[in-house]
């Protein structure tokens, strides 16, 4: 957990923070673009068309009006708690982006600059490397539900209380199914690093079995084909923890009015906004690290990939930089397309009734997750010993 | 060095979210400073190089349980407290002689284990062997400690039936159904 040793690799450490946290704000807009020219889609209208091509510019004047509305505070809040809030809401989401590698990690030979030798780095491509990949992701996310209440209660308003409540109860129930749909996964990778669990994703698919290699040549080595029922419970859950339909009972328009952040207007709204998108983000991001082979391409390793760079006349750097970005635009592929669903499943399903909200976390999705368990740590032992 | 100066950020927040968890005259206050408290705390089992601890403090501690106390704090009508402490004579005695027996407890461990913090090999502080370090804690988890690991896990059990029951004996929300 070092910034590194000299100049050069601490700049470059830091500004990479910089960057992936700004990449991951700046997503916001686009996404709340492409939901609502989705939703119009969906049922059959136009949605935002004017401002600039395909109403791309939307987006601007959108936050142009948030910057410029009254900052106001209700009357008998509690202000330290209202503005912490949504301060809180964006903090979970950015750690827990920054800990997931989004590509292959990139590799600079010595180099001579200003008089002297530099050299050679390894930079991974994310804000910070963190052993315990899976266990500091579940922490930091399971924080989130701290901004809900707090928002909730410091509004002095029975209709944000009641959003938070029911936010907050949702988040924990679901975040056991979410962590227990996971354990599969732990079981079969061996680790809690998220680049080791990308570096046994790559290639066929190949696993043990009663001591020899079985490959099937046809299927990418993706997480995916190991545990389709952890991925099921883990996409499911992952819905339920970022508060979307159906599980949007914190914020169900009809009964709440918008549930914990009623109360909040302006910049402090396009917080929460910011960290909703935010949580959704860093959900895809997960799913593609667990079960889509996070950046990798199917079939191909990415030293393969690096070869054919460096096959094309590429220098050593060039060709580790230009395979860092082709895998990361896959990785980024497969996000794009897993957001695409949340918001498709948004605005195709109706949102649960309350009780059967928690019926299918503890009594059914709970249960499930523990089976998966038990018969993933069955398989895999039986799997792995030699049968002589 | 940079672990150092980190210790006592974190150790300086503890120490200041802990004295506000007591004297904070609003409860949810109290439960919010705790939060804190607790995820300074798993900082600092992650400068000691226990990886998996901390973030199993970050998610059981700080994820769930205080969330659940700031969940139950926040259903009731709270009216801020008028003092946070009452007055006295007696009672003052009282909570110095308790806060100095408590003192001495603190310090008398402190110096006691002292030796232990010796022995923390320097390997441990490295991200790269962590994995090892868990398959270190479940062995001996599921080894040398396996029956009071499970004897605790039954204990918990029997708390939760335990209270469901009480709940239902003294008219909870379930009483008459």
């Amino acid at each position: 957990m070092s910034l590194g040793q000299d100049a050069f690799e601490v700049s470059v450490n830091i500004l990479k923070m910089v960057l992936i946290f700004l990449m991951m704000v700046q997503a916001v807009p686009v996404l709340v673009w492409v939901e609502r020219r989705g939703s119009a889609f969906i049922q059959n209208r136009l949605g935002p068309n004017r401002v600039g091509p395909l109403g791309l510019t939307q987006l601007l004047a959108d936050a142009v009006k948030f910057l410029f509305k009254e900052e106001f505070v209700p009357d008998k809040t509690n202000p330290w708690v209202f503005y912490l809030a949504p301060i809180m809401a964006l903090i979970p989401g950015a750690l827990a982006f920054g800990s997931i590698p989004l590509s292959a990690p990139i590799r600079i030979e010595e180099f001579q600059w200003l008089g002297s030798s530099w050299g050679p780095y390894n930079f991974a491509f994310q804000s910070f490397e963190i052993g315990i990949g899976i266990v500091f992701v579940l922490g930091i996310s399971s924080l989130g539900a701290y901004s809900l209440l707090m928002a909730g209660w410091s509004s002095n308003s029975k209709y944000s209380l009641l959003g938070a409540l029911r936010a907050s109860a949702q988040m924990i129930s679901y975040e056991l199914a979410l962590g227990l749909s996971l354990v599969g996964m732990l079981l079969i990778y061996n680790t809690f690093n998220f680049s080791e669990m990308i570096l046994a994703q790559q290639g066929p698919l190949s696993f043990a079995f009663g001591g020899k290699t079985v490959v099937v040549p046809y299927l990418p080595n993706w997480g995916i084909f190991f545990q389709p029922l952890g991925a099921v419970i883990f996409f499911a859950a992952m819905f339920a923890e970022t508060n979307r339909l159906p599980f949007d009972l914190p914020e169900a328009e009809a009964e709440l009015v918008a549930g914990y952040h009623t109360e909040y207007g302006g910049l402090k709204m396009l917080m929460f906004y910011i960290g909703e998108y935010g949580h959704m983000m860093v959900a895809c991001a997960l799913m593609v690290t667990f079960y889509f082979g996070g950046y990798n391409l199917p079939f191909v390793e990415p030293r393969v990939v690096q070869e054919l760079f460096v096959g094309w006349g590429f220098s050593s750097n060039g060709s580790s930089l230009s395979t860092a970005f082709l895998l990361h635009v896959v990785f980024l592929i497969k996000v794009l397309f897993l957001l695409w669903i949340f918001i498709w499943v948004r605005w195709s399903l109706p949102r649960f009734r309350y009780d059967q909200l928690m019926d299918l976390g503890w009594k059914t999705m709970l249960p499930w997750a523990l089976g998966n368990t038990v018969l993933t740590a069955v398989a895999v032992l039986l799997l792995r010993s030699s049968w002589t | 060095m940079e672990n150092g100066i980190l210790f006592y950020i974190l150790a300086t927040v503890i120490v200041l979210c802990s004295f506000m968890v007591v004297v904070a005259l609003s409860p949810i206050y109290s439960a919010l400073f705790l939060a804190v408290t607790m995820i300074a705390l798993s900082g600092i089992f992650y400068l000691l190089g226990a990886h998996f601890i901390a973030g199993v403090q970050l998610i059981v501690y700080a994820g769930a349980v205080i969330v659940l106390f700031v969940m139950v704090l926040m259903l009731f009508d709270l009216k801020r407290e008028v003092a946070a402490f009452s007055r006295g004579t007696f009672s003052g005695i009282l909570k110095l002689v308790c806060a100095g027996a408590l003192l001495g407890l603190v310090i008398g461990g402190a110096e006691r284990s002292t030796e232990m913090m010796t022995s923390v090999r320097p390997e441990a502080l490295s991200d790269a062997n962590s994995m090892s370090e868990m398959k270190v804690l479940a062995g001996l988890l599921f080894s040398k400690y396996l029956l009071a690991f499970e004897v605790l896990g039954i204990l918990l059990l029997l708390i939760a039936v335990g209270v469901v029951a009480v709940s239902r004996v003294r008219g909870g929300t379930h009483a008459g159904s």
